[in-house]
């Protein structure tokens, strides 16, 4: 299993030098640079700052200085925050989305599958359907949509908590966000574990337990779960990274200085370096995921060996 | 400047960062026209020392906590002064750095580090600075401080985007930014610790207004160089101004802090300001009705109407100098014939525009020149008093005449934003209904449509300009030949001849004249098609004092706020 580990990471090196080449050259094809504003700088300005951010090189040569100082683990100057080097903004921002992404994350999966087994096991009664109502309905509104929803009930009538902002790691401005991106994962775990564990419990090892006279939780817990995370781990790889991309709605609805707004802000400047930054950075979460999913596989389901 | 979209900038074209979504731009340029001088008055102008900052009026009850939270639409690009670009940026370095003069809170010119100045003669000023300026660690703002703030402004390694904006109009300036001359060749220098003289290459009378700028203002070169890029971090930046930095961190908050060397320092209320970086206009409000948020930057597009009933006593409307229009390709097959120009301009009903489709309180516009802007008075059509029908004859026979029949189409470009759709949708709707012409509207990024824009690669494109310092000379640039921001490509070499009469001119009134005469003489070329002139409409909740309904351009130094007990 390490060397097969070993070779995912090594891997790694050329998906990521694909990702960022092809990340390169759409960016730079992208009409309009860094430098226009709706006021137009003039020739003399615009040559002095492609002169600053050796933007005036040949693009080959360019992409070669930048995976030059990839490589040194310099991930380059920003333009749209030109007091910052891109791994500064990242370093400070990564931290932020990682808190908010991996808790609700966490949440999202205890909850999911606390909530899947109990609407398994109480399959088609008013409660099960009680719960897939409320779990689905949280899957299909937007977040553009509960989030205002969140901040006007606990914020604005109730005035719990704060309605959006940042401040340290200070849990009260953390609660919100951290509910939002739950809602929206926790009925795509809570599903597919519902599935999962239903087909489980249909075959015959679990019949040849509730056999020996195990208690039905006994069964459930020591038995059945185990083979029914299969399928849940499998989404969870997708949810995490689809959770980055969600941190773009969250952070804006709630004014967070994550990941996400930083995306949106690189690509609507046209930030090339921090731009590609954050692929390289989301790329590397991906890669890891995926692997960490598969070892999971292994742990689980004793048939696969790597 | 361009304008903003919705957000206002100030002066200048609204470029300006976008942010996601819809309203983009603000920037804040503001760029003076290059060439354009002002006259100058050469009798020795001399300003009146008012007592400036917080003016409490007497029987205010001011609170314990005197705290201001502010969001700022957007996180700052930088806080190096000579690198600020955008509105956000220029408003925080407004509260760290002071220039040789500053603004107050209704805009007007008052003394900064300089207790007063003259104009020595035509191209000359020298500006007298008070002894008790400091900088923030406690050394004294002297002359060279301005030199080097100068001078760095100008240099091509740091490529600063208002470098030539501003760096032409002290002598060489132009010429440095090209790299042909050294910057310490730059028309400024110390007499001695407390006496800055500056040298303009022809007149310009806004100097005193022009050094309200902090981009020329001062800088402590020692703490500039010592920290290199990091000079501007919290614990390292050294400023002169009536705040300093306390905290900052991105996309969350920048905190300033009262600066206790500042030389007005009794006269500042706030202890400390934050500024929000928020881009979303709904989450600005909702902070602000949940009490974490001051001021907001902008309402939503639409919500005017809403918000004026809910937070009647928070609501700040003003006119703002800054020019909402479209923009025409003079070079396109069909727009080159100023007669169809004419006949697009004529049926836009600019009252129901103002009055409904945008409901924002703006005030419609028949020139380039708006209400408020110094150097010129406010042009407008002849037609602008005709009854409608009266306009959709003229339309249709102008039409006619230049043999564009019903049903041709037109190409309108917008970038993706609500309200720059909502007017789009109804000028397509004045042309379909009234010319019987069908306009396809193509949205785009925004950067996409200044590329294209730039590029003179459209037919008829959404635009706006905010000035960048209060003269017409600001909004002439628009429509001059050759312009940088002559977007529509048109050249009317007898208004050209009229402004550049006008710069020379020393007399105000003759100039004022002058100028008028050019802006409506290509105007008459229908160049663009004037809309709206914007308004600037926020939430203030009405405990901030201080905030005032005459700025027009839309500068409000923190130092000028204060808190009423609430």
């Amino acid at each position: 299993m390490w060397s097969y580990t070993l070779r995912r990471v090594l891997l790694t090196v050329p998906t990521l030098l694909i990702v960022v080449t092809v990340c390169y050259l759409l960016l730079h094809a992208t009409p309009g640079g860094p430098f226009d504003g709706e006021r137009k700088v003039s020739a003399e300005v615009l040559a002095n700052l492609q002169a600053k951010y050796h933007l005036g090189e040949p693009l080959w040569k360019q992409y070669l200085l930048y995976l030059n100082s990839l490589l040194h683990g310099d991930l380059g100057a920003s333009f749209r925050y030109a007091d910052w080097s891109v791994n500064d903004l990242v370093l400070r921002a990564l931290p932020v989305s990682l808190t908010i992404g991996g808790v609700s994350m966490l949440l999202a999966i205890v909850l999911g599958v606390v909530l899947g087994i109990f609407a398994a096991l109480y399959r088609n009664s008013p409660a099960d359907y009680l719960l897939m109502i409320i779990g689905n309905a949280g899957s299909a509104f937007p977040s553009f949509v509960i989030g205002p929803v969140l901040i006007l009930v606990f914020a604005i009538l109730l005035k719990w908590l704060p309605a959006g902002g940042w401040n340290g790691f200070h849990v009260r401005y953390m609660v919100l966000p951290v509910l939002l991106l739950t809602i929206i994962n926790v009925a795509t775990v809570g599903r597919v574990t519902r599935g999962s564990l239903i087909e489980v419990l249909n075959t015959n090892y679990i019949r040849t337990a509730y056999a020996k006279g195990l208690s039905r939780w006994t069964v459930v817990l020591r038995h059945a779960l185990r083979p029914t995370m299969i399928p849940v781990v499998s989404v969870i790889g997708p949810l995490a990274i689809g959770s980055i991309t969600a941190a773009v709605v969250t952070e804006s609805v709630f004014s967070l200085p994550g990941i996400g707004k930083l995306i949106v802000n690189g690509a609507a400047n046209r930030d090339y370096t921090l731009v590609l930054g954050l692929v390289v950075l989301v790329t590397v979460v991906a890669v890891l995921l995926n692997l960490l999913v598969d070892l999971a596989y292994a742990w689980l389901d004793p048939k696969i060996r790597y | 400047m361009t304008l903003l979209a919705v957000l206002v900038a100030r002066s200048t074209r609204v470029d300006a960062f976008f942010r996601p979504g819809d309203a983009v731009h603000r920037r804040v340029s503001r760029k003076w026209l290059p060439a354009l001088a002002a006259g100058v008055c050469i009798a020795a102008v001399s300003n009146v020392h008012l007592a400036h900052a917080a003016i409490v009026p007497p029987g205010v009850q001011l609170a314990a906590k005197q705290e201001l939270v502010r969001n700022n639409a957007s996180e700052v690009e930088t806080l190096d002064p000579n690198l600020a670009e955008t509105v956000p940026s220029n408003n925080v370095t407004r509260d760290l750095f002071e220039g040789l003069t500053a603004t107050d809170a209704d805009g007007t010119v008052v003394p900064g580090v300089a207790e007063k100045w003259e104009q020595k003669d035509a191209t000359t000023w020298i500006f007298h600075l008070r002894k008790n300026a400091k900088w923030s660690n406690g050394e004294p703002v002297v002359a060279n401080d301005f030199v080097y703030g100068c001078q760095r402004l100008v240099d091509p390694k740091i490529a600063s985007p208002y470098a030539s904006t501003f760096g032409v109009f002290l002598l060489n300036g132009a010429d440095i930014v090209a790299g042909k001359k050294s910057p310490d060749t730059l028309g400024i220098r110390a007499i001695d610790p407390y006496t800055v003289e500056i040298k303009t290459p022809y007149p310009v009378s806004f100097i005193p207004e022009l050094m309200s700028n902090t981009n020329l203002g001062p800088l402590n070169k020692a703490a500039v160089e010592k920290y290199g890029k990091d000079w501007t971090k919290p614990g390292k930046l050294v400023s002169n101004g009536a705040f300093m930095l306390k905290d900052w961190q991105v996309n969350s908050k920048l905190v300033l802090a009262r600066n206790p060397q500042y030389w007005d320092a009794a006269h500042v209320q706030l202890s400390q300001v934050t500024y929000l970086p928020v881009e979303s206009e709904t989450t600005d409000i909702k902070l602000f009705q949940s009490g974490d948020n001051d001021w907001v930057y902008q309402l939503p597009s639409g919500m005017y109407p809403k918000y004026k009933q809910e937070f009647a006593a928070d609501m700040k409307i003003a006119p703002m100098l800054g020019l909402r229009y479209y923009s025409f390709n003079n070079k396109d097959p069909l727009l080159k014939d100023v007669r169809v120009r004419q006949a697009l301009s004529m049926v836009i009903d600019r009252d129901i525009l103002a009055q409904r489709v945008t409901a924002d309180g703006q005030i419609p516009a028949y020139g380039v020149i708006v209400k408020g802007v110094k150097g010129a008075d406010v042009t407008a059509y002849d037609w602008s008093t005709w009854p409608m029908a009266k306009r959709v004859d003229e339309a249709k026979k102008l039409l006619a005449q230049a043999g564009v029949k019903p049903g041709t189409t037109l190409h309108f470009a917008l970038n993706t934003s609500d309200y720059h759709k909502k007017m789009a949708i109804f000028a397509a709707s004045e042309w379909k209904t009234k010319l019987g012409l069908d306009t396809q509207i193509d949205a785009m990024e925004f950067k996409v449509l200044l590329k294209k824009r730039h590029a003179g690669d459209y037919q008829i494109a959404r635009n706006g300009w905010v000035a960048d310092y209060n003269d017409a000379t600001t909004f002439l640039q628009l429509v001059q030949c050759g312009s940088d921001q002559n977007d529509s490509g048109n050249c009317n070499p007898k208004a050209d001849a009229l402004i550049r009469q006008a710069n020379e001119s020393t007399d105000q009134v003759k100039r004022t004249q002058l100028q008028t005469q050019a802006a409506k003489l290509v105007m008459d070329d229908y160049p663009i098609l004037p809309l709206l002139q914007y308004t600037t409409v926020r939430l203030v909740k009405s405990y901030v004092g201080g905030y005032s309904l005459k700025n027009p351009m839309d500068r409000y130094r923190s130092k000028d706020m204060y808190i009423v007990a609430h």
